[in-house]
Parts: C-alpha cells; sequence; structure tokens
C-alpha cells in the first residue's frame, strides 16, 4: 500500500496486486471519495465516486468484517487474524425462559455458547451476569461457533 | 448605488460565462478576463466604481497566495526527482521564452515577463482537469501535483524579486537586498508569532461561529498592513503577497486551521473571479503598434514555442522519472494551460506603470486567453498524443534503420 499527499486535491491511497491491476481511494479536499480501478493492460480506469458512508460500508466488506450474513447473524473475521471466526447471533428471549436467569439454564454449561449483551426495552445490559434474569421482550445476543449457537437456538431459542 | 450595479453586473455576467465554459469543459479564467474586457475601458466601459472593484480583486490575489501557502509543503517537495523535475521544467521553458523576447527585441523587463508568463502553468486548471479527465491513478499525476507546488513556490519567489527590482528601478540598487532583509524577517515574525501563539490559535480556529473567519482576516490584513507601513517608513518594499503566502504555510501548522479551510476556497474563488474581472476591466486593447498580421504571427510563434517547451520539458522528466517518454509527453499535454499566474503578474506588472508596451500586453492576454483552451484540448487527447508522438518516433527510427 503506498499513502501519498497530493496537495490541493487529498490523499491517495494505492496498491497494485501481483497481476498489475491497480486500484487507488483518493479522499479529496471536497470531501468526496473517488475509487479508481484500472485493470493491467486498461486504456482508461473506472472510478466511482463515493460518499464517506458508502466508503465506510464497502470498506467494512473488504476487511471482511461481515463475511456471511445469515438470518439475524452475523459472522465476524479479523483481517489481523485470519482464523477466528465469531459467530454472533441475535434473537427475541422466547417467553418459556422468562423468569430464569443464566445460571438457571447453564446455558454455557449446556451448549458452549454465551450470552454477551442483553438488549431490553430502553437499556442494554452487556456481559450480563450469571444471576441475571431474562424478561419477557428480551434481545439476547448469542456468541460462539456456528455448532454452539445451533444448539443453543434448539435447547432454549426456540 | 453605483458599486451595487457594478456588483450585478460582474456577479451576473461571470456566472454566465462561467456556467457556460463548464458546460463546454472549458477553463473559466479566460472567460472572466473576456467579460472584463467587454464591460471594461476598452468596452461597453460600463463600470463605474473601478477601484472598488480593483480592491476586491485584490483580496482575491490575497487568498489566493495564501491557500497556495497553506498547501505548499516543502517536506513532501524532497521526494525523489521531485527538485529535479521543477528546475527541468524552469530552465527548458524559462530561457525559450527568454530567448524569443530577446529575439523580437523586447526590453529586458519584458522579456523577463514575457518569460515568466510563458514558464508558469495555471496549477488551478492542471489540477482541475486532473481530477475531471480521471487521472490521479496514475504516476505521472502525483509528478505534476509536485511540478505545480515547485512552480507555485518559485511564482512567490519571483514574484518578490520583481517587486523589488522595479520600485529599486527609481531608487538605489542597493536596496534591493534591503528589502529581501526585510522581507525574511517577517517571514520569521510570522512563524515565530504562530508558533509561539499556537495554543490560542488552536483554540480560536475550534470555535463554531464567526471567530475564526474574523481571526484569519485579522492576520491577513494585519501583517499585510504592518508590511505596508513599515515599507513607508523605511522605503523598502515588502510584497503583501509574499505575506499572504506565508502566513498560509504557517498556519498550516495550526491543527483545527483546516476546519475553516472549505470556506476560505469559497472566498477565494470568488474575489478571484473578481480579479480576472478586473483585469479584464483594465488592460487596453490596441493592435496599434504592429500590423494585425504580424502581432498573429507573433502570438502563434509563442504558442507554438510554449508548446514545445513544455512538451521537451515534460519528456525528460518523464525519461527521468517513469523512465517513458510517452508519460512525459503527458505530463506536457497536461502542463500546458496557463492561467492566474500569468495573469497576476501582468497585473502588478500594469499597476506599477512599468511600461510595458502595448505590443507585450495584448500579446500576453491573447496568450491566457488562447492556451487554456489549447490545453483543455491537449489533456482531455493526453493519452493519444502520447501515444502518436512515440510511435511516430518509433517509425522514423525504423525509417531510418531501412535504409541499411
Amino acid at each position: 500500500m503506498r499513502i501519498s499527499e497530493l496537495p490541493e486535491i487529498g490523499t491517495k491511497y494505492e496498491i497494485e496486486s501481483p497481476k498489475g491491476d491497480r486500484v487507488a481511494v483518493i479522499f479529496l479536499r471536497t470531501g468526496e471519495i473517488e475509487l479508481y480501478v484500472l485493470e493491467a493492460r486498461a486504456d482508461k480506469p473506472a472510478v466511482a465516486k463515493l460518499t464517506s458512508e458508502e466508503a465506510r460500508r464497502l470498506g467494512s466488506v473488504l476487511t471482511g468484517a461481515m463475511l456471511t450474513v445469515e438470518q439475524e447473524g452475523v459472522e465476524v473475521s479479523f483481517s489481523e487474524i485470519a482464523d477466528l471466526r465469531i459467530n454472533i447471533h441475535v434473537c427475541p428471549a422466547p417467553k418459556a425462559i422468562a423468569g430464569k436467569s443464566i445460571k438457571d439454564l447453564a446455558i454455557r454449561k449446556r451448549t458452549g455458547a454465551t450470552i454477551i449483551a442483553i438488549a431490553r426495552s430502553g437499556r442494554s445490559i452487556i456481559s450480563p451476569s450469571p444471576e441475571t434474569v431474562f424478561e419477557a421482550g428480551d434481545v439476547l445476543v448469542v456468541v460462539g461457533e456456528h455448532e454452539q449457537i445451533t444448539a443453543c437456538e434448539r435447547e432454549f431459542l426456540q | 448605488m453605483n458599486f451595487l450595479t457594478d456588483l450585478a453586473i460582474i456577479s451576473v455576467f461571470c456566472l454566465i460565462l462561467g456556467v457556460a465554459s463548464k458546460y463546454l469543459r472549458q477553463a473559466s479564467i479566460p472567460a472572466y478576463i473576456l467579460a472584463g474586457l467587454v464591460f471594461g475601458k476598452s468596452g461597453l466601459d460600463l463600470i463605474t466604481a473601478y477601484e472598488f472593484v480593483q480592491w476586491l480583486g485584490k483580496i482575491g490575489l490575497l487568498l489566493l497566495l495564501f491557500y497556495i501557502g497553506y498547501e505548499f509543503n516543502l517536506k513532501g517537495m524532497g521526494e525523489r526527482g521531485r527538485i529535479f523535475a521543477g528546475f527541468t521544467d524552469f530552465l527548458v521553458n524559462f530561457s525559450l521564452a527568454f530567448a524569443f523576447g530577446w529575439l523580437i527585441g523586447l526590453t529586458l523587463l519584458e522579456t523577463f515577463i514575457l518569460a515568466f508568463v510563458v514558464y508558469i502553468s495555471s496549477s488551478a486548471i492542471v489540477i482541475t482537469s486532473l481530477i475531471e479527465n480521471k487521472r490521479l491513478i496514475y504516476p505521472e499525476a502525483e509528478t505534476i501535483v509536485w511540478l505545480m507546488v515547485f512552480e507555485d513556490l518559485v511564482v512567490a519567489i519571483l514574484l518578490a524579486v520583481l517587486v523589488s527590482a522595479t520600485s529599486a528601478a527609481s531608487r538605489l540598487v542597493i536596496l534591493i537586498p534591503l528589502d529581501i532583509a526585510i522581507t525574511v524577517l517577517f517571514i520569521v515574525l510570522i512563524s515565530v508569532f504562530v508558533r509561539n501563539q499556537s495554543r490560542l490559535l488552536t483554540s480560536l480556529f475550534d470555535r463554531d461561529d464567526e471567530i475564526p473567519i474574523l481571526l484569519v482576516f485579522a492576520l491577513l490584513f494585519g501583517f499585510s498592513a504592518l508590511a505596508y507601513w513599515l515599507s513607508s517608513l523605511v522605503h523598502v518594499e515588502v510584497s503583501e503577497l509574499i505575506i499572504a503566502f506565508f502566513l498560509g504555510s504557517a498556519l498550516s501548522g495550526v491543527r483545527t486551521f483546516k476546519k475553516l479551510l472549505g470556506d476560505l476556497v469559497t472566498l477565494k474563488n470568488f474575489f478571484l473571479t473578481i480579479f480576472f474581472f478586473s483585469f479584464g476591466i483594465m488592460i487596453p486593447v490596441t493592435f496599434t503598434a504592429l500590423p494585425p498580421l504580424d502581432f498573429i504571427l507573433i502570438c502563434l510563434a509563442l504558442i507554438a514555442l510554449s508548446l514545445l517547451g513544455k512538451f521537451i520539458s515534460g519528456a525528460l522528466i518523464g525519461k527521468k522519472l517513469h523512465d517513458s517518454f510517452e508519460t512525459g509527453l503527458r505530463i506536457g499535454a497536461y502542463t500546458t494551460p496557463r492561467g492566474e499566474f500569468s495573469v497576476i503578474l501582468l497585473a502588478i506588472a500594469l499597476e506599477r506603470d512599468l511600461g510595458i508596451s502595448d505590443l507585450v500586453v495584448s500579446l500576453i492576454v491573447g496568450y491566457v486567453i488562447i492556451l487554456p483552451i489549447i490545453g483543455a484540448l491537449l489533456a482531455k487527447n493526453g493519452d493519444w498524443i502520447g501515444k502518436a508522438v512515440s510511435s511516430s518516433i518509433k517509425k522514423v527510427q525504423n525509417g531510418a534503420q531501412k535504409p541499411r
């Protein structure tokens, strides 16, 4: 990756693939972002103008932050640690578990999945303690490997 | 009410011509000059508050130099080949035009001004056309941008020299070093001030009200007025344009100043448009010095020469930096348009009444109106020209080898 300052224009980030294809991202002084793609032997580059919002979305796709989106779940992987993939699943708490605590259900013991957050009307609980009692209308955020989440869904969340 | 009528004429007609030139994908600077010509002294003579219009234009000049100073970056300039590119561009184009001026029998000062006008490309036009023609991914775009930065620095230096040299003409030549010394003193003063007060400036520029813009103008006008006042006191010349340049450069070190830049660029664009218009108002259009045919021939010769110059320097730079003449020819094509600086220089020379002959004035005006148009065409077809020229060179080489 080559970064260069272009006075009166902006900043240019440029990368060349082994094949000779080149991609450049230019942050213009005007606030617009231009994405250049120049194929190895092409005469002219293709240029897309992006807003910062669009660029951010594109960026998160490219970094692999969101690899697969299935139903309400996402799988997150990290460019730094290629082997690590974390599935995050979001689902409403079924009526059956309302009034019971995480400890009562022994969710982690039985399935391996962990509840990392509970969204409750108006406030959210990050890293709930084992004593936390579920209420009707809670939305749960569960992390774990794919199989663990499936198991958790099967046992408690249906 | 006079000035309102004037402002109405200026803004309405610049708007119309500006839109037309953008629509035709041409640089707008020549359009604004033409508007000035039409409504000014040589044309319909409709502008009444003439001095007022000129003042507004001068604010545009100050803001332009301030902006260039802000963008100037010495560290980037030092990178591989950039200094070489800058000097090649200067030596080839300046000396070609200098020789031309000398050949057609101009005075030393006129020759100097002509050479300067021919050397200096228009950063504004060149940079806009790089973006619009989608050239930013190519390595030569970077070379071109830094070439413009180098040229801008040369502008600042040459303006200082010109201001000093022409004012010293009526005094002792010994005073020139004194001018330069005082200018340097001011530069040091500005940078020390900005550095010492950096905390105060940072917090003031961070505000969301009218304080930041007031602060910029207070600094800009304050230092310029100080320079003017000191100049008249000890009879030296310090150009306010140089002050603006170095103030911009010093403020680029203040982190929060960036927030204001967009607004300043907008103001600069507005006042600079008025400057080009006011330039159009004041130039006399007379072709009496020479028969029209001779004038047109000289003008064409000058244009041909300056195209040749940029292509030669471009080819040399391309060969050295990118190892390709073809790339170099594209650099030549892209740096062809001349504009704001050529106009500014002539405006300063005229204002100081340096005895520039009408021939030179008309020549330069014709030149800055025609070259951006040619430049726009070349920029659009830069690729094609590079390929055509290099393939025809190859053909000639092959042809030369065949008879053996």
